[in-house]
């Protein structure tokens, strides 16, 4: 925060309604880096391109997408400072509370919550998990709540590992992928983000028709846009929440929020996730 | 002659056929070749890009690859790609359900050909290549490719057809073009053959009309072989000539036996005239010269006739009886008696089978045997003439004691090479009358004889020209 102030920087400071305190918003010579992970369609490049044009007009400067093939990546980046922002799962925020913080929380169908949905071929007959014993499980990524802690700690409550569980574990590290293995046959069964699968139902209606939904978890948290603890309030941070926050009440925000198929962004609360947070003990009490 | 143009479009056709081949044989080769570059670029490729993936076993990695690669390459034909693992089992493939993960990948690659080895069987639609993944010289997978070949296919089928029509024209243009062309190069031979007499009849000379203009290598052959069918005529009319002077002969030959056969009855009869004359008053004596007188005129009477039948043209029609033998015997027996000869004479032919062969050219053959038989037999030899018939054939048999048939005669009755004069009295005449009735004739040596035998076939309808 040591560059100095920017015409650009002033506007936007005094665009925003969260009071941030005007002068070093966006003052960095660097764009803002914000992480990506497949929480969302993020393989889709209108929407992508939707999203950063609001962010950039909103915020005020250049707003730069980071993507990386694992949660794991993209979270050791935001722990390590090379990310000003990251939109992850719930499971990297609740197994690093301490050193995230939230900066905003998607709202989907009026409540910042959203399901792990556990699915199978079309044409299986299973009725729940058990029935999908001996199955090649197609997983997202082994940071992802939806794509992986969901159905793990129901097998831990179970007794029971994926590994030995499944006929085979595959890692897809996208939830758009664990749809995509499932429809052309390469696995049998996955665990995919509820808000993906529905918001693929609209986009890509050939994949999801390819697959159906054998068990719909409890509602938990949404995946949270996070920051380091120690940025959270920084000027940039608190611009990136305000632009999130007041997506809706644009007509460039609406747009991106439509293509996301979101309703908007809550600043939300770390009570959200405590649903999480109880499913990651459950895991690491099996062991 | 129309075998020739005919032969001449069967080669057209084979080469046709033997160029078609070669030039499928050479487009498969090509399609072979662009088909390894093109397999061995695909899988180079994918080996390279699944390698990673492969080492860590990761099955969405290498099946988003291998999905990415399969509709990257739309229209490069790979229709399914499998990626097999160490253990040989299959980690992914752009079309799970095909090959599911898991699943032994012998099936994919029992079938498939490294690279190198790729061939294009004639009605294959899909074929599969293979190759290893390598990392640091351990092979840690494989790589099979099924490739849609059904468009190489269907070239080489529209290229054949277009090669058999093209072809088919092309020798029916040439083989019809061909069969004009030599039909015309060979009509003067077909001429020349015709009047060679193809059909069995004797040489003709070609008019010269047929006879192409100018000192062309045919006119010169036509106008030689005239030159020969000429000679071929004048040495046939001098050989009917000689056999018509054949005739003659055998009646030169009997000329001083006749003389004596009539000259020796004469003093005899002379005498007679002269008993009547000076005892015309003695009835018996007279009685007696008389009958003598009537039977010595009727000696004379009959060999007169004997000779006369003999080569009377108006006889050729008459049929064969046993006195025309008689008639031989009276004309023969003179000569037998001059040269002291001992004669046998047996003649046992039915007159009935007689009947069916004409008199004069069997009478022809019988004494001209019989006076070659006398000169063979000598002063003091044996003669002996037999007939037989036994309702199939009559044979006339001549046999001599004398030293057998010298090679001369024997060419004369045996060969038909042109007939030299001499060597034999009319021997050849003799071949040419048993031949013209359909007969055999057969020489044999035996007991210190020489016997010819001249087998004639009984004729029941018409007797033969001769």
């Amino acid at each position: 925060m040591t560059q100095t102030l920017t015409r650009r920087g002033f506007l936007s400071a005094t665009a925003t309604v969260l009071g941030a305190s005007a002068g070093a918003v966006l003052a960095e010579a660097r764009p803002f880096a914000l992480g990506l992970t497949p929480v969302f369609l993020s393989n889709d490049t209108d929407l992508l391109r939707n999203f950063q044009n609001y962010l950039q007009s909103s915020m005020q400067g250049p707003v730069e997408f980071v993507q990386r093939r694992t949660y794991e990546e993209i979270t050791g980046m935001l722990l390590e400072g090379s990310l000003d922002a990251a939109w992850v799962c719930g499971y990297p925020y609740v197994q690093h509370e301490d050193a995230f913080a939230l900066v905003a929380v998607p709202v989907w169908q009026y409540q910042p919550l959203y399901r792990s949905y556990l699915i199978a071929a079309k044409d299986s007959g299973a009725q729940g998990l058990t029935d999908l014993r001996g199955t090649l499980h197609a997983f997202s990524d082994p940071n992802s709540n939806s794509g992986f802690l969901v159905t793990a700690s129901d097998l831990a409550a179970l007794d029971e590992r994926p590994e030995s569980f499944f006929r085979r574990t595959i890692f897809t590290y996208g939830h758009r992928n664990v749809v995509r293995a499932i429809a052309v046959g390469l696995a049998e069964s996955g665990s995919v983000d509820g808000y993906v699968w529905e918001a693929l139902t609209v986009v890509e209606p050939e994949l999801t028709d390819q697959t159906r939904i054998v068990q719909r978890s409890e509602l938990l948290g949404f995946p949270p846009v996070v920051c380091r603890i120690d940025r959270a309030e920084t000027p940039s941070i608190r611009a990136l929440q305000a632009a999130l926050v007041n997506m809706p009440s644009t007509a460039t925000g609406m747009n991106a929020l439509t293509l996301l198929q979101l309703d908007g962004f809550t600043p939300g609360s770390s009570a959200l996730f405590d649903g999480i947070a109880a499913r990651m003990r459950r895991l690491n009490a099996r062991g | 002659m129309a075998r020739v143009p005919l032969i001449a479009a069967g080669l057209m056709i084979l080469f046709g056929i033997f160029a078609s081949q070669q030039v499928l044989s050479a487009l498969t080769r090509l399609q072979e070749q662009k088909l390894r570059e093109l397999a061995q670029v695909q899988l180079d490729g994918l080996e390279v890009a699944t390698l990673p993936s492969i080492l860590h076993q990761d099955v969405w990695e290498v099946y988003d690859t291998l999905d990415r690669a399969a509709r990257a390459s739309k229209g490069m034909r790979a229709t399914l790609l499998v990626v097999g693992d160490a253990q040989g089992k299959v980690l992914a493939a752009s079309d799970p359900r095909r090959a599911p993960v898991g699943e032994p990948m012998a099936q994919f690659t029992s079938n498939a050909t490294p690279v190198k080895d790729l061939r294009l069987p004639s009605g294959a639609d899909f074929i599969r290549v293979v190759a290893p993944v390598k990392y640091h010289d351990e092979t840690i997978g494989t790589i099979a490719a099924e490739m849609d070949v059904r468009d190489l296919a269907r070239e080489r089928r529209q290229a054949g057809a277009y090669l058999l029509l093209a072809n088919a024209a092309a020798t029916l243009v040439l083989a019809v073009g061909g069969a004009f062309l030599m039909g015309r190069t060979l009509r003067p031979l077909a001429t020349l053959a015709h009047h060679m007499g193809e059909s069995g009849g004797t040489p003709q000379p070609i008019p010269d009309g047929l006879i192409p203009p100018g000192k062309t290598e045919v006119s010169r052959l036509m106008h030689n072989y005239n030159a020969m069918v000429g000679a071929v005529q004048a040495r046939g009319e001098a050989e009917r000539r000689l056999a018509a002077r054949e005739r003659f002969v055998s009646l030169g030959r009997l000329s001083s036996s006749l003389a004596h056969e009539i000259n020796n009855p004469l003093g005899g009869l002379l005498n007679a005239v002269d008993t009547i004359q000076r005892f015309s008053d003695r009835p018996e004596a007279v009685r007696e010269s008389a009958d003598l007188l009537d039977r010595g005129l009727r000696h004379l009477r009959d060999v007169a006739r004997a000779t006369l039948d003999l080569h009377r043209t108006d006889m050729a029609d008459t049929p064969l009886t046993a006195r025309d033998f008689d008639d031989l015997r009276l004309l023969f027996a003179p000569e037998v008696a001059r040269f002291s000869q001992n004669l046998t004479w047996q003649i046992t032919a039915a007159e009935g089978d007689l009947e069916s062969l004409p008199a004069a050219p069997v009478r022809q053959i019988a004494l001209n045997l019989l006076l070659n038989a006398a000169a063979a037999a000598g002063p003091g030899g044996g003669v002996q003439f037999r007939t037989a018939s036994d309702g199939q054939d009559v044979r006339l048999s001549v046999s001599d004691t004398g030293p057998g048939l010298p090679p001369e005669a024997r060419a004369r009755i045996f060969e038909d090479g042109p007939a030299e004069p001499g060597g034999g009295v009319g021997l050849r005449l003799v071949r040419d009358l048993a031949r013209g009735l359909g007969g055999m004739i057969a020489h044999d040596r035996n007991g210190g004889e020489t016997v010819l035998t001249v087998t004639l076939p009984i004729r029941r309808e018409g007797v033969m020209e001769c």
